[in-house]
Protein backbone atom coordinates (compact mmCIF):
# COMPACT_ATOMS: atom_id res chain seq x y z
CA UNK A 1 0.00 0.00 0.00
CA UNK A 2 2.72 2.45 0.97
CA UNK A 3 5.13 1.19 -1.66
CA UNK A 4 4.17 4.11 -3.89
CA UNK A 5 5.88 6.31 -1.31
CA UNK A 6 9.26 4.77 -1.99
CA UNK A 7 9.18 5.88 -5.63
CA UNK A 8 8.42 9.46 -4.69
CA UNK A 9 11.04 9.46 -1.93
CA UNK A 10 13.65 11.10 -4.11
CA UNK A 11 11.41 14.12 -4.66
CA UNK A 12 10.73 15.36 -1.15
CA UNK A 13 12.31 14.77 2.23
CA UNK A 14 8.87 14.77 3.89
CA UNK A 15 7.89 11.78 1.78
CA UNK A 16 11.35 10.30 2.37
CA UNK A 17 10.73 10.30 6.13
CA UNK A 18 7.62 8.21 5.56
CA UNK A 19 9.90 5.48 4.22
CA UNK A 20 9.85 3.99 7.72
CA UNK A 21 6.30 2.80 7.11
CA UNK A 22 7.37 0.51 4.25
CA UNK A 23 7.89 -3.21 4.75
CA UNK A 24 11.43 -4.15 3.73
CA UNK A 25 12.60 -7.66 2.98
CA UNK A 26 15.58 -8.76 5.05
CA UNK A 27 16.03 -12.38 3.95
CA UNK A 28 14.19 -13.29 0.75
CA UNK A 29 12.94 -16.77 -0.02
CA UNK A 30 11.59 -17.94 -3.40
CA UNK A 31 7.83 -17.45 -3.69
CA UNK A 32 5.50 -20.46 -3.24
CA UNK A 33 2.88 -19.39 -5.77
CA UNK A 34 1.09 -16.33 -4.36
CA UNK A 35 2.55 -16.87 -0.88
CA UNK A 36 5.66 -14.88 -0.06
CA UNK A 37 7.41 -16.30 3.00
CA UNK A 38 10.33 -13.86 2.96
CA UNK A 39 11.47 -12.58 6.33
CA UNK A 40 10.73 -8.86 6.49
CA UNK A 41 11.54 -6.25 9.12
CA UNK A 42 7.89 -6.41 10.25
CA UNK A 43 8.24 -10.12 11.06
CA UNK A 44 11.52 -9.54 12.89
CA UNK A 45 10.01 -6.80 15.09
CA UNK A 46 7.05 -9.08 15.84
CA UNK A 47 9.47 -11.80 16.95
CA UNK A 48 11.42 -9.31 19.06
CA UNK A 49 8.24 -8.18 20.84
CA UNK A 50 7.10 -11.76 21.37
CA UNK A 51 10.50 -12.66 22.86
CA UNK A 52 10.41 -9.59 25.12
CA UNK A 53 6.93 -10.49 26.41
CA UNK A 54 7.94 -14.14 26.90
CA UNK A 55 11.21 -13.35 28.67
CA UNK A 56 9.58 -10.77 30.93
CA UNK A 57 6.99 -13.20 32.29
CA UNK A 58 9.37 -16.18 32.20
CA UNK A 59 12.07 -14.46 34.24
CA UNK A 60 9.48 -12.94 36.57
CA UNK A 61 7.98 -16.40 37.18
CA UNK A 62 11.40 -18.05 37.64
CA UNK A 63 12.59 -15.49 40.14
CA UNK A 64 9.35 -15.26 42.09
CA UNK A 65 9.87 -15.32 45.84
CA UNK A 66 7.87 -14.63 48.93
CA UNK A 67 9.31 -11.13 49.18
CA UNK A 68 8.67 -9.79 45.68
CA UNK A 69 11.22 -7.63 43.90
CA UNK A 70 10.55 -4.93 41.32
CA UNK A 71 10.24 -7.35 38.40
CA UNK A 72 7.87 -9.71 40.17
CA UNK A 73 5.76 -6.82 41.45
CA UNK A 74 5.38 -5.46 37.92
CA UNK A 75 4.43 -8.87 36.53
CA UNK A 76 1.96 -9.40 39.38
CA UNK A 77 0.37 -6.01 38.79
CA UNK A 78 -0.12 -6.89 35.13
CA UNK A 79 -1.53 -10.31 35.98
CA UNK A 80 -3.93 -8.80 38.52
CA UNK A 81 -4.86 -6.17 35.96
CA UNK A 82 -5.74 -8.85 33.42
CA UNK A 83 -7.49 -11.24 35.80
CA UNK A 84 -9.29 -8.61 37.84
CA UNK A 85 -9.85 -5.47 35.91
CA UNK A 86 -10.01 -6.73 32.33
CA UNK A 87 -11.66 -10.10 32.72
CA UNK A 88 -13.69 -9.23 35.80
CA UNK A 89 -16.75 -9.09 33.59
CA UNK A 90 -16.42 -12.58 32.10
CA UNK A 91 -16.70 -14.27 35.47
CA UNK A 92 -16.08 -17.94 36.18
CA UNK A 93 -16.98 -19.19 32.71
CA UNK A 94 -14.27 -17.24 30.97
CA UNK A 95 -11.43 -18.04 33.37
CA UNK A 96 -9.32 -19.80 30.75
CA UNK A 97 -9.22 -16.64 28.62
CA UNK A 98 -7.34 -14.65 31.28
CA UNK A 99 -4.07 -15.59 29.67
CA UNK A 100 -5.22 -14.89 26.11
CA UNK A 101 -6.26 -11.40 27.19
CA UNK A 102 -3.06 -10.84 29.19
CA UNK A 103 -0.96 -11.99 26.21
CA UNK A 104 -2.84 -9.72 23.79
CA UNK A 105 -2.45 -6.78 26.17
CA UNK A 106 1.26 -7.31 26.83
CA UNK A 107 2.06 -8.05 23.19
CA UNK A 108 0.30 -4.97 21.77
CA UNK A 109 1.79 -2.73 24.44
CA UNK A 110 5.34 -4.00 23.88
CA UNK A 111 4.98 -3.83 20.08
CA UNK A 112 3.74 -0.24 20.22
CA UNK A 113 6.51 0.83 22.60
CA UNK A 114 9.24 -0.87 20.55
CA UNK A 115 7.89 0.91 17.48
CA UNK A 116 8.17 4.27 19.26
CA UNK A 117 11.83 3.85 20.25
CA UNK A 118 13.97 5.75 17.71
CA UNK A 119 16.22 3.34 15.85
CA UNK A 120 19.13 3.57 13.42
CA UNK A 121 18.46 3.13 9.71
CA UNK A 122 20.55 -0.09 9.81
CA UNK A 123 17.97 -1.75 12.06
CA UNK A 124 15.22 -1.10 9.46
CA UNK A 125 12.71 0.44 11.91
CA UNK A 126 9.12 -0.69 11.63
CA UNK A 127 6.04 -0.89 13.85
CA UNK A 128 4.17 -4.17 13.29
CA UNK A 129 0.92 -2.73 14.68
CA UNK A 130 1.02 -0.06 11.94
CA UNK A 131 0.29 -2.87 9.49
CA UNK A 132 -3.34 -3.89 9.03
CA UNK A 133 -2.37 -7.56 8.51
CA UNK A 134 -0.90 -7.85 12.01
CA UNK A 135 -3.86 -6.24 13.76
CA UNK A 136 -6.33 -8.19 11.60
CA UNK A 137 -4.56 -11.41 12.59
CA UNK A 138 -5.09 -10.69 16.26
CA UNK A 139 -8.68 -9.59 15.69
CA UNK A 140 -9.43 -12.82 13.80
CA UNK A 141 -8.15 -14.88 16.74
CA UNK A 142 -10.55 -12.99 19.02
CA UNK A 143 -13.35 -13.48 16.46
CA UNK A 144 -12.74 -17.26 16.31
CA UNK A 145 -12.68 -17.54 20.11
CA UNK A 146 -15.92 -15.53 20.31
CA UNK A 147 -17.76 -17.67 17.76
CA UNK A 148 -16.40 -20.91 19.26
CA UNK A 149 -17.70 -19.86 22.69
CA UNK A 150 -21.10 -18.93 21.24
CA UNK A 151 -21.63 -22.17 19.33
CA UNK A 152 -20.05 -24.33 22.05
CA UNK A 153 -22.12 -22.97 24.94
CA UNK A 154 -25.49 -22.49 23.29
CA UNK A 155 -25.43 -24.98 20.40
CA UNK A 156 -25.90 -23.89 16.80
CA UNK A 157 -29.66 -23.32 17.18
CA UNK A 158 -29.41 -21.57 20.52
CA UNK A 159 -26.67 -19.21 19.40
CA UNK A 160 -28.41 -18.32 16.14
CA UNK A 161 -31.60 -17.77 18.13
CA UNK A 162 -29.86 -15.13 20.23
CA UNK A 163 -29.47 -13.08 17.05
CA UNK A 164 -33.25 -13.09 16.45
CA UNK A 165 -35.83 -10.80 18.09
CA UNK A 166 -35.47 -10.92 21.88
CA UNK A 167 -37.97 -13.07 23.81
CA UNK A 168 -41.06 -11.27 25.09
CA UNK A 169 -41.95 -9.65 21.80
CA UNK A 170 -45.39 -10.80 20.53
CA UNK A 171 -45.03 -13.41 17.78
CA UNK A 172 -47.09 -11.46 15.26
CA UNK A 173 -44.52 -8.66 15.30
CA UNK A 174 -41.45 -10.64 16.37
CA UNK A 175 -41.32 -13.21 13.57
CA UNK A 176 -41.48 -10.74 10.65
CA UNK A 177 -38.98 -8.47 12.41
CA UNK A 178 -36.37 -11.26 12.17
CA UNK A 179 -35.87 -10.20 8.56
CA UNK A 180 -34.19 -7.10 9.99
CA UNK A 181 -32.76 -8.48 13.24
CA UNK A 182 -30.90 -11.50 11.90
CA UNK A 183 -28.90 -9.81 9.10
CA UNK A 184 -28.05 -6.87 11.36
CA UNK A 185 -26.69 -9.17 14.09
CA UNK A 186 -24.85 -11.27 11.51
CA UNK A 187 -23.20 -8.17 10.04
CA UNK A 188 -22.46 -6.95 13.54
CA UNK A 189 -20.49 -10.11 14.29
CA UNK A 190 -18.28 -9.50 11.27
CA UNK A 191 -17.88 -5.79 12.00
CA UNK A 192 -16.47 -6.53 15.46
CA UNK A 193 -13.09 -7.89 14.25
CA UNK A 194 -13.04 -5.26 11.49
CA UNK A 195 -13.42 -2.39 13.93
CA UNK A 196 -10.93 -3.99 16.38
CA UNK A 197 -8.22 -4.26 13.73
CA UNK A 198 -8.90 -0.90 12.07
CA UNK A 199 -8.89 0.91 15.44
CA UNK A 200 -5.44 -0.34 16.46
CA UNK A 201 -4.00 0.06 12.96
CA UNK A 202 -5.46 3.54 12.51
CA UNK A 203 -4.33 4.86 15.87
CA UNK A 204 -0.79 3.55 15.49
CA UNK A 205 -0.25 4.64 11.90
CA UNK A 206 -1.86 8.05 12.49
CA UNK A 207 0.52 8.81 15.35
CA UNK A 208 3.55 7.62 13.40
CA UNK A 209 2.49 9.56 10.30
CA UNK A 210 2.22 12.81 12.27
CA UNK A 211 5.62 12.30 13.94
CA UNK A 212 7.30 11.31 10.66
CA UNK A 213 5.80 14.21 8.71
CA UNK A 214 7.04 16.65 11.37
CA UNK A 215 10.53 15.09 11.24
CA UNK A 216 10.41 15.33 7.45
CA UNK A 217 9.52 19.03 7.71
CA UNK A 218 12.62 19.57 9.87
CA UNK A 219 14.78 17.98 7.17
CA UNK A 220 13.02 19.80 4.34
CA UNK A 221 13.14 23.37 5.72
CA UNK A 222 16.37 23.55 7.70
CA UNK A 223 15.55 26.86 9.44
CA UNK A 224 14.94 27.76 13.07
CA UNK A 225 11.38 28.98 12.38
CA UNK A 226 10.33 25.46 11.46
CA UNK A 227 12.72 23.38 13.54
CA UNK A 228 11.87 24.76 17.02
CA UNK A 229 8.06 24.33 16.89
CA UNK A 230 8.33 21.07 14.95
CA UNK A 231 10.83 19.58 17.41
CA UNK A 232 8.67 20.62 20.37
CA UNK A 233 5.63 19.13 18.67
CA UNK A 234 7.47 15.87 17.99
CA UNK A 235 8.52 15.59 21.66
CA UNK A 236 4.97 16.21 22.92
CA UNK A 237 3.48 13.90 20.29
CA UNK A 238 5.88 11.08 21.17
CA UNK A 239 4.95 11.38 24.84
CA UNK A 240 1.28 11.30 23.83
CA UNK A 241 1.95 8.23 21.67
CA UNK A 242 3.31 6.35 24.70
CA UNK A 243 -0.03 7.04 26.37
CA UNK A 244 -1.89 5.99 23.19
CA UNK A 245 0.15 2.77 23.06
CA UNK A 246 -1.11 1.86 26.53
CA UNK A 247 -4.70 2.99 25.88
CA UNK A 248 -4.91 1.06 22.61
CA UNK A 249 -3.56 -2.13 24.18
CA UNK A 250 -6.08 -1.65 26.97
CA UNK A 251 -8.98 -0.98 24.58
CA UNK A 252 -8.12 -3.94 22.35
CA UNK A 253 -8.06 -6.35 25.29
CA UNK A 254 -11.09 -4.76 26.97
CA UNK A 255 -13.19 -5.01 23.80
CA UNK A 256 -11.99 -8.60 23.29
CA UNK A 257 -13.31 -9.33 26.78
CA UNK A 258 -16.60 -7.61 25.98
CA UNK A 259 -17.02 -9.58 22.73
CA UNK A 260 -16.13 -12.96 24.27
CA UNK A 261 -18.42 -12.19 27.20
CA UNK A 262 -21.30 -11.29 24.88
CA UNK A 263 -20.94 -14.69 23.18
CA UNK A 264 -20.74 -16.59 26.49
CA UNK A 265 -23.87 -14.92 27.83
CA UNK A 266 -25.65 -14.65 24.45
CA UNK A 267 -29.40 -14.21 24.75
CA UNK A 268 -29.33 -12.75 28.27
CA UNK B 1 -2.39 21.32 -13.13
CA UNK B 2 -5.17 19.26 -14.62
CA UNK B 3 -8.03 18.08 -12.44
CA UNK B 4 -7.58 14.37 -13.08
CA UNK B 5 -8.65 11.31 -11.09
CA UNK B 6 -5.57 11.43 -8.87
CA UNK B 7 -6.21 15.03 -7.83
CA UNK B 8 -9.86 14.22 -7.19
CA UNK B 9 -8.88 11.28 -4.98
CA UNK B 10 -6.50 13.42 -2.88
CA UNK B 11 -9.10 16.19 -2.58
CA UNK B 12 -11.72 13.66 -1.52
CA UNK B 13 -9.35 12.20 1.06
CA UNK B 14 -8.70 15.59 2.63
CA UNK B 15 -12.28 16.81 2.64
CA UNK B 16 -13.62 13.44 3.76
CA UNK B 17 -11.14 13.19 6.63
CA UNK B 18 -12.04 16.68 7.79
CA UNK B 19 -15.75 16.00 7.70
CA UNK B 20 -15.32 12.63 9.40
CA UNK B 21 -13.68 14.19 12.45
CA UNK B 22 -16.75 16.37 13.14
CA UNK B 23 -19.08 13.64 14.37
CA UNK B 24 -16.62 11.77 16.60
CA UNK B 25 -15.36 15.12 17.91
CA UNK B 26 -18.83 16.09 19.09
CA UNK B 27 -19.37 12.55 20.39
CA UNK B 28 -16.17 12.36 22.43
CA UNK B 29 -16.76 15.84 23.80
CA UNK B 30 -20.25 14.92 24.94
CA UNK B 31 -18.95 11.63 26.38
CA UNK B 32 -16.14 13.31 28.33
CA UNK B 33 -18.48 15.96 29.69
CA UNK B 34 -20.99 13.42 30.90
CA UNK B 35 -18.21 11.24 32.37
CA UNK B 36 -16.77 14.08 34.43
CA UNK B 37 -20.29 14.98 35.54
CA UNK B 38 -20.89 11.38 36.63
CA UNK B 39 -17.55 11.14 38.45
CA UNK B 40 -18.22 14.46 40.20
CA UNK B 41 -21.61 13.19 41.32
CA UNK B 42 -20.36 9.78 42.45
CA UNK B 43 -16.57 9.69 42.93
CA UNK B 44 -16.70 6.20 44.48
CA UNK B 45 -17.98 4.73 41.17
CA UNK B 46 -15.21 6.36 39.11
CA UNK B 47 -13.58 3.01 38.19
CA UNK B 48 -16.69 1.62 36.50
CA UNK B 49 -17.50 4.95 34.90
CA UNK B 50 -14.00 5.20 33.46
CA UNK B 51 -14.25 1.71 31.95
CA UNK B 52 -17.55 2.59 30.30
CA UNK B 53 -16.02 5.87 29.12
CA UNK B 54 -13.05 4.12 27.50
CA UNK B 55 -15.29 1.59 25.71
CA UNK B 56 -17.53 4.39 24.47
CA UNK B 57 -14.56 6.47 23.39
CA UNK B 58 -13.10 3.52 21.48
CA UNK B 59 -16.36 2.92 19.64
CA UNK B 60 -16.78 6.62 18.80
CA UNK B 61 -13.19 7.08 17.73
CA UNK B 62 -13.45 4.10 15.39
CA UNK B 63 -15.76 6.12 13.11
CA UNK B 64 -13.05 8.68 12.41
CA UNK B 65 -10.54 5.89 11.91
CA UNK B 66 -12.70 4.23 9.26
CA UNK B 67 -12.59 7.52 7.34
CA UNK B 68 -8.83 7.69 7.93
CA UNK B 69 -8.34 4.24 6.41
CA UNK B 70 -10.54 5.21 3.45
CA UNK B 71 -8.44 8.36 3.02
CA UNK B 72 -5.24 6.30 3.01
CA UNK B 73 -6.77 3.94 0.44
CA UNK B 74 -7.82 6.92 -1.71
CA UNK B 75 -4.35 8.44 -1.67
CA UNK B 76 -2.10 5.40 -1.97
CA UNK B 77 -4.16 2.71 -3.68
CA UNK B 78 -6.71 4.40 -5.94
Amino acid sequence: MLLALAEEAAESKVVGALHELNVQTVISFPKLGPIDLSITNAVIYMWVSAVVVFLFFFIAAKRSKNEPEKLQTTAEIMLNFATGHLTGQIGEKGKKYYYLILTIFAYIFVTNIIGLIPKLEVLKPYTPTANINVTAGMAIVVFLVTQYQGFHRHGVGGYLKSWMTPPGVPKAIGVPLNVIFFPVHLMGEFFKPLSLSVRLFGNTIAGHLIILVMLGLILEFASAIVIIPAALFVIIMTAFEVFVAFIQAYIFSLLSVVYIESAIYAGH
Amino acid sequence: MAFDADTAARLAAGIGMGLATLGPGIGIGYLTGRTSEAIARQPEASGDIRTAFIIGMALTEALALYAFVIAIILIFVA
